[in-house]
């Protein structure tokens, strides 16, 4: 029997394959095709004190390897979340991780203060990294200082563990790393999507009403890696992992640089019950290989010498 | 909150046959390993082949028949998800999520309820008919007109001829049957009083055409269906991709957007805003 329980900061999970935020719906709405106990833990889709209709269509394209969205957020605010999602997480016995999102400071630190109070949430993500609001190009996706104050804002109102999502769309990403470490993050979820486009020469339209989009799946999975690895060496707080995971194999590479869990996206797309199976994926492929526990994988690539 | 439907599932169904159809359409015809009850027309399903080959997200396909175990697709091939499909290989495994969707209302057989079909918009139209003849629903209640910009988008139209409801074809270059589009036809049928001016209408075609259905429903005060096409990511409810937006006065409720895949594809006319 392969133990695949894991820690991320205070939470203890009974395997680390978590929901990546926007790919599995706000509450259990993919309980038909994954129990929750499959889950190490659920994530929401972003939630937001205003509501947010969203971006225009077309919000979705897919390409040669992967998958580009600009769906913006959409989400019907915090007051609904409260009223038509919280109630049906009592008693759950899975952790349910509640990512917050913002278009400034006080959105976070609101989003936060209105959910702290509320038993059914286990920790709080908090979604510096969407690309899809403004372009991405709000400061706290790509700034430290700001994601740094926001991640200390929010600090201040909630006592729940909190997770910060980083955006790959950075140039260092280890120094957003130790900002959010500096701001009070109990760990970081590393990575959001890239920035990607689609045209079509013919015609001369972007694929996308917005025209840039967040990149997912398979093909960003050795940027995802390298991300994830880069925050794992720059920070003490846990880093979990995610960017073009689908398989048993994927996952451990995460843990292999350290991630102590991980999240899959955009595969869940491809397969929704993907997620039903993948943590036993995980343990017959560990058995196969005469590991005992999960938790002996991770960090594994600090554990052997480099090569000559 | 929309959640898929409690009874789609995903799983493997193995390819029992695929058979050109029309200029550049096959029928594509599964096994599921575990079959389904009789389905509601109009409902869908995402299908990817299971082998990896094609794009990495599912695309829909309606129901187009439905018998014995088996489940039979009608596609178009336009782009490289629908050509992985239609090069599968015969006892090959595809992943088939679903069903998925709302399918058509019941509705009562009186007034006539006219369905309107642009290529391959007629995929959800076969076993609509079949279920309305099966519940009782005389003939002369139905009427499909089906048209198509040219005979080769007009796929597997003997099939609906054989259904034994009156089946008129339009096609927008004249290769075949009406000449000039379904509407221009049904408002033909009106003129000459083959058909009664108050009816019921069931659309699914391209955009434009949707769009002129819908037009036409409003102004002569005409309860109408569609079932829309939209770019979807999960067709289960989650990706928020397909949406399609709703009115404000509408039975969707007051969210600006409704999810064409947990909501649709089938939407009363004055419940959306195309």
């Amino acid at each position: 029997m392969v133990s695949l329980t894991t820690h991320v900061g205070s939470l203890e999970l009974a395997n680390p394959i978590l929901s990546a935020s926007g790919t599995f719906g706000h509450g259990l709405e993919m309980k038909h095709f994954v129990a929750p106990d499959c889950l190490g833990a659920w994530v929401s889709k972003t939630v937001t004190v205003v509501p947010r209709e969203g971006n225009p269509a077309p919000r979705i394209r897919e390409t040669e390897a992967g998958f580009l969205n600009s769906i913006g957020l959409e989400n019907r605010g915090v007051a609904a979340y409260i009223a038509e999602v919280l109630p049906s997480l009592r008693s759950l016995k899975v952790p349910i991780i509640t990512n917050i999102g913002g278009e400034s400071l006080e959105a976070f630190v609101e989003a936060a203060e209105l959910l702290s109070g509320f038993a059914e949430i286990a920790a709080f993500e908090v979604n510096l990294s969407c690309p899809n609001v403004d372009g991405g190009k709000l400061p706290f996706a790509t700034d430290p200082h700001v994601a740094e104050s926001i991640m200390a804002s929010v600090r201040k109102v909630t006592d729940k563990p909190l997770f910060a999502k980083l955006s790959p769309n950075v140039s260092r990403i280890s120094d957003m790393a130790k900002a959010v470490e500096a701001g009070g993050a109990h760990g970081i979820t590393a990575v959001n999507t890239l920035l990607g486009m689609q045209v079509d020469w013919r015609s001369g339209r972007f694929g996308l009403a917005t025209r840039m989009g967040g990149y997912s799946g398979t093909a960003i999975k050795p940027v995802a890696l390298r991300c994830a690895y880069e925050c794992v060496q720059a920070v003490e707080i846990p880093v979990i992992g995610c960017g073009g995971i689908s398989t048993a194999s994927d996952v451990l590479e995460f843990l292999a640089v350290g991630c102590s869990a991980i999240q899959v996206g955009t595969a869940s797309f491809s397969d929704p019950g993907l997620l039903s199976h993948l943590a036993q994926d995980v343990a017959n492929l560990l058995a196969e290989n005469g590991v005992d526990q999960v938790q002996d994988i991770i960090g594994r690539v600090n554990q052997v010498p480099a090569r000559a | 909150m929309a959640a898929p439907p409690p009874d789609a599932t995903s799983q493997l169904a193995q390819v029992a046959s695929i058979v050109p159809c029309g200029s550049d359409g096959v029928l594509l015809r599964v096994i599921p390993r575990t079959p389904f009850g009789p389905l509601n027309a109009g409902r869908f399903f995402m299908l990817r082949r299971a082998d990896g080959v094609g794009p990495l997200i599912p695309r829909p396909f309606s129901i187009f028949k439905q018998e014995g175990d088996s489940i039979e697709f009608l596609i178009k091939v336009i782009g490289p998800g629908t050509q992985a499909l239609a090069g599968a290989a015969i006892d090959s495994d595809l992943t088939l999520i679903g069903p998925l969707g709302n399918g058509w209302p019941e509705i009562a057989p009186e007034p006539v309820n006219i369905m309107l079909a642009g290529g391959i918009g007629s995929a959800p139209f076969y076993e609509l008919i079949q279920s309305k003849l099966a519940k009782g629903a005389a003939p002369e209640s139905l009427l499909m007109i089906y048209g198509a910009a040219t005979r080769g988008f007009l796929y597997d139209l003997e099939a609906f001829e054989q259904l034994g409801v009156r089946v008129l074809s339009t096609t927008d270059d004249g290769s075949h049957g009406f000449h000039g589009n379904v509407l221009q036809c049904l408002e033909a049928e009106w003129a000459a009083g083959r058909v009664s001016e108050s009816a019921q209408l069931m659309a699914c075609g391209p955009e434009p055409m949707l769009k002129a259905v819908g037009r036409l429903a409003e102004e002569r005060k005409l309860k109408a269906w569609l079932s829309l096409e939209s770019y979807m990511g999960c067709g289960v409810g989650i990706c928020n991709g397909c949406v399609v937006a709703t009115r404000p006065d509408g039975e969707l409720g007051s969210w600006p957007n409704a999810k064409c895949c947990v909501e649709g594809p089938v939407f009363a006319n004055e419940a959306v805003r195309l």
